[in-house]
């Protein structure tokens, strides 16, 4: 069960504040690196969601991530609506995609449920890619950044989106531990825990499942919406699978079940990524040194780690 | 309360359930024995709706429930406990009542409320916590709890939908002699309102908490009666002690 402990919202506070110092004193290439590890971070929140807390490990959310960005990108680049209706377009788009995704593969479990999630994501894919009106391979450009001159920020300044990225990584933190917190949250960690007794409880797993799901592609959909803003410009390559097992990657290397270890896993695995292609171009290698290692050292990550040798010290409830 | 007619299952060519017929008044507790390979178990699960029949009917409280699934059944009042133990592991005596008190009351799919924590489902851990003798232990992982502990969740989680009607598979089973009897006094001090089905092999269950026991054979009801009378009854004593004799 999900618990906001201190040492999460330590977790959570430091990583964002140390970001937000990057990017404040640091010029464009910083903040550029803070923006991609903000959009990990969202995307790895979600996926952590289903994943973690559900037990739904999906490879679509790279998918998602990009059905987010090419509705936003669709509705306010080509259609001309406003950035308001581009927004909550590209959400219902992710949550559509998602709970059709979600209630279909909810009876599916372990490798198959991968393979189908991998399969959803490969479809949508493939319909970008072939959608000429959407640009098909060559992707769409034109997309515009929020206009938030109301309020005094100027989104086109690399500081201020840096920052304004950062905000949106803290909002869908708390949006999805609010939602842990809740009953549908605690609902959630039963059917993780053991779908066949809630079932014998009365609940109607496949649904709740399936609601997760598309709970987590609106999250997911966020980062899109985020991404198609940051270079202004949407591609296929943003539904590429590989896309959504980088972000499997961060959930594992953070914390899979912690929520606060996807930030830290995507803070992690970009600076990774940026420090080590400095030396040689094979930082993948490196990376997956460190993945084996974070697996092979019980499987909680970097921060899960943390979190668990802490609690053995005061030993706190159980938090699965 | 419960009203299984004609009730029939066959896997292939082998008829596993035949005819099973059962009529319990509410409150009533019924213990069902039978030897090994009697078809207990296939009856345990035609009951619970994780196996239909392949003809015949049930019915709780007059309504026909013979084509409803584990949860639609769950719904309706009638709640299950395992023979072996199906908990949440990871998560605390309490988090596992929550969940299962919770789940029952409804609102479950809720983004904006927080009914596991809410005082209606405080107070139903509390109360069957106290029936299942782990008041002491409510904020102990499931995965340090002694089998006997497990085992007492085990029911408590049944329990704590604040069922109808209560199917227990083999209550007992592994738990040890010295505990034997503190269960079986555990099961008699359940609320009397609470209607009880039990499946059993052991004898001495069904004498200590039945109010009338159904024993079956080969897929039959070969007698009903109550404890006394069963006691009595040869037909029992040639199935019991014809099945020792196999074993031995």
């Amino acid at each position: 069960m999900f618990h906001q402990t201190r040492l999460k919202s330590f977790a959570v506070t430091a990583v964002i504040a140390g970001l937000s110092l990057y990017a404040i004193f640091g010029g464009f290439f910083p903040r550029e690196i803070v923006v991609e590890i903000a959009l990990l971070a969202i995307l790895a929140i979600s996926l952590d969601f289903v994943a973690g807390y559900g037990g739904m490990v999906s490879l679509c959310h790279g998918a998602i991530y990009g059905i987010g960005a090419y509705a936003y990108a669709g509705m306010t680049a080509i259609a001309g609506f406003d950035a308001v209706t581009g927004t909550i377009a590209a959400l219902l788009a992710t949550a559509l995609f998602g709970l059709f995704v979600g209630a279909v593969t909810a009876n599916i479990s372990g490798i198959f449920f991968i393979m189908a999630t991998l399969a959803f994501g490969q479809m949508a894919y493939v319909v970008i890619f072939e959608w000429k009106a959407l640009g098909g391979d060559d992707g769409l450009s034109g997309v515009s950044r929020y206009d938030l001159s109301a309020i005094g920020l100027d989104l086109d300044d690399s500081l201020q989106f840096a920052l304004f990225c950062l905000a949106l990584v803290l909002v869908v933190y708390a949006v999805a531990a609010f939602a842990l917190r809740s009953s549908f949250g605690r609902t959630l960690s039963g059917i993780h825990s053991n779908e066949n007794r809630m079932r014998a409880l009365g609940l109607s797993a496949w649904k709740h499942k399936a609601v997760a799901f598309s709970f987590s592609s609106v999250l997911a959909g966020v980062a899109g919406i985020l991404a198609a803003q940051h270079t202004m410009f949407v591609s296929p390559e943003l539904l590429v699978w590989t896309v959504s097992g980088e972000v499997l990657i961060v959930v594992i290397l953070g914390g899979l079940g912690t929520l606060a270890g996807p930030i830290v896993g995507a803070a992690l695995l970009v600076f990774l990524k940026h420090e080590v292609s400095a030396y040689t171009e094979h930082w993948h290698l490196i990376i997956g040194l460190f993945l084996i290692a974070a697996v092979m050292a019980g499987g909680r990550g970097v921060y899960g780690q943390a979190e668990h040798m802490l609690r053995g010290r005061i030993r706190r409830p159980a938090d699965a | 309360m419960l009203e299984v007619t004609e009730l029939c299952k066959s896997f292939g060519g082998l008829r596993v359930s035949r005819n099973i017929a059962m009529k319990l008044e509410k409150g009533e507790r019924r213990v069902v024995l039978g030897p090994n390979g009697a078809g207990k178990t296939t009856l345990f699960n035609l009951l619970a709706g994780t196996l239909q029949p392949t003809s015949g009917e049930i019915r709780l409280d007059g309504e026909r429930i013979t084509d409803l699934n584990v949860e639609q059944r769950a719904r309706l009042g009638l709640s299950r406990s395992y023979q072996k133990n199906n908990l949440f592991e990871g998560l605390t005596v309490r988090e596992n009542l929550a969940l299962a008190a919770a789940t029952a009351r409804g609102g479950t799919s809720s983004f904006f409320s927080r009914i596991h924590e809410s005082r209606e489902v405080r107070e139903t851990i509390e109360e069957v916590a106290e029936m299942v003798a782990l008041a002491d232990k409510l904020d102990l992982g499931v995965a340090h709890a002694s089998y006997g502990n497990r085992r007492q969740l085990e029911v408590g989680l049944a329990l704590a939908t604040k069922p109808k009607l209560l199917l227990m598979d083999e209550p007992t089973s592994g738990v040890g002699p010295g505990m034997i009897d503190a269960f079986h006094r555990l099961i008699a001090s359940l609320p009397r309102e609470l209607t009880i089905v039990i499946i059993e092999h052991d004898l001495d269950l069904g004498f200590d908490v039945a109010d009338r026991i159904t024993v079956l054979n080969y897929g039959e009801v070969v007698f009903e009666g109550t404890p006394d009378e069963t006691k009595g009854s040869d037909v029992v004593k040639e199935i019991y002690l014809g099945d020792w004799q196999d074993d031995a």
